[in-house]
């Protein structure tokens, strides 16, 4: 009694300290129903390649939200991934903030487990014009299964391949690789001289797990399997030495790729020099169009065969891409959720979706409107992509095994650099890997 | 040569204070001195009080309360009722990288900061005199310090790339550069860039310190016909001993504290080599979610840091009124 009592004064402690803390930080919210004199906070991510379009995007969205509603409109901005979850954060300890935010695809599982936004059960879904209207396969991060979703596809961003048509034609290529084996073989063929086979990020902190994740998922590992990782495992052992071999022992990758963000790997492809660059999504067009490259180049699907083999294995995923882009949240803290409702409605409707892909290069998760794409040549791999994506596996604890998986690489340059990573290092890093996300699943709740 | 105690009574100060030996006698006694200082408007310092209250003393609390309980993203929502772990964060923080972190955060700071004191101060010596440009290259000299640490971490770690102007300059004079920006290198780098952002600041207290400088002792040397050696050694870097000593500290705490150089400079997850304090602590807060455990390494570094500081401060004794008497 007397403990449970202590708890509570610790309790009603921590809640002032923190209500003066926040007060600063709190808004009001609007009131309950929907209507004239509302607003609705939305928060998005800021859109650095069409920083004018999306002003003008969020305008006419606003204009057509109050002209339906009454409501007013609010946007919040975040700048990066960090930006984003540090504003969910704040927003969940202190249960007010926007009513809609607009997440990552792989942070969906971290803001599920966080249990701060509206579960869609069939009302809900309904209430912004019903589940159907998705492509399938983009719900597949909404939640941990169909009766436990939060996430509400809004748009995609797959990851393909980008190749250089002229270099692959010079070099008797007729199409692009389909398996990672294929590809290191065209790469070879491409590289001579001061021209090389592929661009890779190296030193991107996001991009080394995505080749990874696919590789191990096409050879049959999920990497997560229940409550356990597989991170010690002989598939992602394979995906590493293959990631790694083509600088050290393939050299098909220019040597200054140990220091690449994914910005310089594309920077390095469009320099005309390059036949391939592995892991970039639609939103780089406007990139490769400056470039040496404009007029000479293709997205293709990624390679969906794992390294060391020609077919898949039966347990092996055609994963083509991550899940990747960004779902729609509505705050449980919200007092103004039918006005979000709404709002969900109005931007993942098959008109806004075309709009916004017409405005700002994001691919529509509606089904209907993505479908009207697929006559574009260009873009008939990615919306392939956006259809054959797989997601990561939809546990609390991805983070830190996305991380860890980073981290292998990140320790691993200097090895990289000198040429050679030897399978005792990586072997010992894999342990380490696999200990830290065992770890992190261990304490999923 | 006992005089009258010269201490300065600040706001609030209820301490007793020695009587001066000229107010004995005098019909106001310690009551009266009592009285009147019980008149000091002592809520002036109300707004002090609440803004410190605010923005030191509450987060400090909770953070010290967060290091205790269980606090992730499991838990994030409903962290009033989050389990309550006592030391368990602080024994996880020490097997799991802190101790690593607080060895090369310290022997960074400490490397950094020795290596800027003689260049802040050379440069404050060489911009003591008068001469023409005297204000440009004084200007020039705080170029690092003035420009945003994101702005210095980006343009080093464009410098910096393998394939970067520093490699390719190198390798005009036949040295390969290798890799600055990642394995043990990195550490270096880290110090390299530090110091080219920071020696401007104990450039600046030295500055200071040389301009206290009576220009008495200045015509005392010249009439005694010290050398410029003898005049250096033994009279002027006495004076500025004391502003030296108080950068050393400050830039030391300002070099651990650093966040922003090695983030940019390197990304997250950072090289082992230069996984500092700040972006262990960044790292298990925002991308692993463990907050409760970062909060106890935020701790862990409150307190390594605040040991050095206070054992200055007693040594010194480091009081504005105190060195503002004493000549």
């Amino acid at each position: 009694m007397a403990f449970r009592s202590r708890r509570s004064v610790v309790a009603l402690a921590r809640a002032a300290v923190l209500a003066i803390a926040l007060g600063a930080c709190g808004r009001g919210d609007g009131g309950a129903g929907s209507g004239a004199g509302k607003t609705l906070y939305v928060l998005i991510g800021a859109n650095t390649q069409y920083p004018q379009e999306q002003q003008a995007w969020q305008k006419e969205i606003s204009d057509k939200f109050r002209a339906q509603t009454g409501a007013t409109v609010k946007w919040e901005m975040f700048s990066s991934a960090n930006d984003e979850l540090t504003k969910i954060q704040t927003s969940v300890v202190s249960g007010t903030g926007p009513d809609v935010c607009a997440v990552g695809t792989t942070l969906t599982p971290t803001a599920y487990s966080t249990k701060a936004f509206v579960k869609f059960g069939d009302k809900e879904w309904a209430k912004i014009g019903g589940k159907d209207k998705f492509i399938p396969s983009a719900l597949g991060i909404s939640g941990p299964d169909d009766s436990n979703q939060v996430g509400i596809p809004w748009v995609g961003r797959p990851f393909v391949m980008v190749y250089n048509t002229e270099l692959l034609k010079a070099a008797g290529i007729e199409k692009p690789a389909t398996s990672w084996d294929e590809l290191t073989r065209q790469a070879k063929q491409l590289t001579k001289g001061d021209q090389y086979g592929l661009a890779v990020a190296y030193k991107d902190n996001y991009d080394p797990w995505k080749f990874v994740w696919g590789m191990a998922a096409q050879a049959g590992n999920p990497l997560v399997d229940g409550k356990t990782a597989r991170i010690a495992d002989p598939t992602v052992e394979k995906a590493y030495q293959t990631y790694f071999g083509w600088l050290t022992t393939d050299k098909v990758v220019d040597p200054a790729a140990v220091g690449w963000t994914n910005a310089q790997a594309l920077a390095a492809f469009a320099r005309g020099k390059t036949g391939y660059f592995a892991l970039t999504s639609a939103l780089a067009a406007k990139a490769l169009d400056a470039g040496e490259v404009k007029g000479k180049w293709a997205f293709a699907l990624l390679p969906t065969v794992p390294p060391g083999a020609t077919s898949r294995p039966a347990n092996g995923v055609e994963a083509a891409s991550i899940l990747s882009g960004d779902n729609l949240l509505v705050a449980d803290y919200s007092k103004n959720k039918d006005l979000a409702f709404q709002f969900v409605m109005l931007i993942t409707d098959q008109d806004a979706q075309v709009d916004i892909y017409r405005k700002l290069g994001q691919l529509p998760a509606n089904a209907k409107a993505a479908a009207s794409l697929l006559s574009d040549p260009k873009l008939a791999a990615v919306v392939e992509a956006q259809r054959k994506s797989v997601a990561t596996p939809f546990t609390g604890a991805w983070a830190d095994i996305q991380l860890a998986l980073t981290n292998v690489v990140v320790q691993s340059i200097p090895d990289l650099a000198k040429g050679a990573v030897s399978d005792a290092a990586l072997a010992s890093k894999l342990d380490a890997a696999q200990k830290a996300s065992q770890s992190a699943l261990n304490r999923a709740k | 040569m006992a005089g009258p105690t010269t201490r300065a009574v600040a706001p609030g100060d209820v301490g007793p204070v020695a009587t001066p030996p000229e107010c004995e006698g005098r019909s106001r006694g310690w009551r009266g001195a009592a009285r009147g200082r019980q008149r000091h408007p002592l809520w002036l310092l109300l707004p002090g009080g609440v803004l410190i209250t605010l923005i030191i003393i509450i987060p400090l609390l909770l953070a010290i309360d967060i290091s205790l309980i269980d606090l992730d993203q499991y838990t994030l929502r409903t962290w009033l009722a989050a389990p309550f772990v006592g030391l368990q964060n602080f024994v996880e923080a020490f097997s799991s990288g802190l101790p690593r972190a607080i060895w090369i955060s310290v022997s960074f700071a400490v490397i950094s900061t020795v290596a800027t004191v003689p260049l802040g101060v050379a440069a404050a010596l060489v911009t003591q005199n008068r001469y023409r440009g005297r204000a440009w290259v004084r200007a020039a000299f705080l170029v690092p310090y003035v420009l945003p640490s994101f702005v210095v971490a980006t343009v080093w770690r464009t410098m910096l790339q393998p394939d970067g102007i520093v490699n390719a300059m190198l390798a005009v004079v036949g040295i390969d550069g290798g890799l600055w920006l990642s394995g043990p290198n990195s550490y270096w780098t880290l110090i390299l860039v530090e110091i080219w952002a920071a020696w401007p600041f104990v450039y600046l207290m030295a500055l200071a310190g040389l301009q206290s400088v009576d220009g008495e002792v200045h015509e005392a040397c010249a009439i005694d016909g010290a050398s410029w050696w003898l005049k250096l050694r033994s009279v002027i870097l006495p004076y500025l001993r004391g502003p030296v000593l108080l950068a050393c500290l400050l830039a030391t705490l300002n070099h651990i504290n650093n966040f922003t150089l090695p983030y940019v400079l390197f990304g997250a997850p950072a090289p082992d080599d230069v996984n500092v304090m700040p972006m262990l602590v960044y790292v298990t807060s925002f991308q692993t979610l463990r907050f409760g455990l970062s909060a106890a390494m935020a701790i862990v570094s409150l307190l390594i840091i605040a040991v050095p500081l206070f054992v200055y401060l007693r040594a010194l004794r480091l009081d504005v009124h105190e060195e503002g008497g004493r000549k």
